[in-house]
């Protein structure tokens, strides 16, 4: 709306404190999230924290490896901290969905890296 | 600030972001943040059997540094809108 | 939680560091910085392809490098303790008063929210190294999340 208006491009305080609670990952900590990293990797596992650089603590982390020989391969990992310029997204689990997956029949490329 | 608040003012409408792995994910868009994180809800991956690495995953958060593209809903671009805010942008106002 | 903090927690314990070049680095990690970088010892590193290992006494990663760091599991368990008697561990904006009154408490006051804890002390929790170094773990190598009972 500033922006349309146009008497100013800069934000109140009160609706960047308003950003900061929309925008980080509160929500989901906790919660059991997959993560797709820089180098194509994909880690499953329950957010426990993480910080403005968006570094996170996974917890009970398995990393789920795709190949078009044979289905999705799970590794347990463990307790990670994965370091924030090395992840691209960080999803949801929906763990319905995810239950109703077959796992062991999907085959896919495993993701390029993002190489900048 | 210009990008960040253009894309505040998209919050609620469709868009499609596409990352630096070809990953193009379609979903509303729930909120941004100053490095342009973006948070998408309601999120489906443009061709699905291709990557299916997010099947399980209906709303995501993004982290601007690997986005190189965000593909925009037509009702969202108004050029003279964004002349003037690039403008005022350039003046330091 | 932040994962800084979990790092510092970490200290004295054996760990697995993973660089944005591939290569890895197993060793007990002897401290850390706010920019995660890190100093280990009795290190074990690998190549990238898993097939090459050079031992050394000690090594220092800067923290931009990393690309993850694998940390045993029960280090998670042991942070709260740490938050709650270091209250001074994030530094404050203004004075710094002795006790850390004022804006100081804002953040121990969030830690000590989540979940109970005790006001534990510091147990030795330093020197236990030596005993279950070196298992290697590369992506190529193979290793990966073998003797890791869980999940």
């Amino acid at each position: 709306m500033e922006f349309r208006k146009g008497s100013s491009l800069s934000i109140s305080d009160s609706s960047k404190k308003e950003m900061a609670s929309d925008t980080g990952l509160e929500l989901l900590i906790e919660q059991t999230i997959s993560v797709i990293t820089n180098d194509g990797r994909n880690i499953v596992g329950v957010l426990k924290g993480f910080d403005q650089a968006t570094n996170l603590i996974l917890d009970e982390s398995h990393e789920r490896v795709y190949s078009t020989k044979a289905g999705v391969e799970q590794l347990v990992l463990g307790l990670y901290i994965i370091r924030g310029d090395n992840i691209s997204v960080v999803g949801e689990l929906d763990e319905e969905l995810d239950s109703n997956l077959n796992l062991s029949s999907l085959r896919a490329h495993p993701l390029k890296p993002v190489g900048h | 600030m210009l990008f960040f608040s253009y894309f505040k003012e998209l919050v609620g409408k469709e868009v499609t972001v596409e990352l630096k792995n070809d990953l193009a994910i379609t979903g509303t868009l729930h909120s941004v943040d100053q490095y342009l994180n973006i948070k998408l809800e309601n999120t489906r991956v443009v061709d699905e059997a291709k990557y299916p690495h997010m099947l399980s995953v209906k709303n995501c958060f993004i982290r601007g540094s690997v986005v190189r593209y965000v593909q925009l809903p037509p009702d969202g671009v108004d050029v003279e809108i964004l002349h003037d805010a690039t403008r005022r942008e350039a003046r330091g106002t | 939680m932040l994962p800084l903090s979990l790092l510092k927690t970490a200290q004295g314990h054996p760990m697995l560091v993973e660089l944005k070049n591939g290569e890895t680095y197993n060793g007990h990690l002897v401290n850390c910085d706010t920019w995660m970088n890190i100093h280990l010892r009795e290190v074990i590193c690998t190549s990238k392809d898993g097939d090459r290992f050079w031992r050394m006494p000690e090594c220092y990663i800067r923290g931009n490098t990393i690309k993850y760091l694998r940390v045993p599991d029960e280090v998670i368990d042991k942070v709260q303790e740490e938050a709650v008697k270091r209250p001074d561990r994030r530094p404050q904006i203004g004075g710094r008063a002795r006790g850390g009154r004022g804006r100081g408490d804002e953040s121990a006051g969030r830690a000590g929210g989540r979940g109970g804890r005790g006001y534990q002390d510091e147990g030795g929790e330093r020197g236990g190294r030596g005993a279950s170094r070196g298992r290697v773990s590369g992506r190529g190598g193979g290793g990966r999340g073998g003797s890791r009972g869980r999940g």
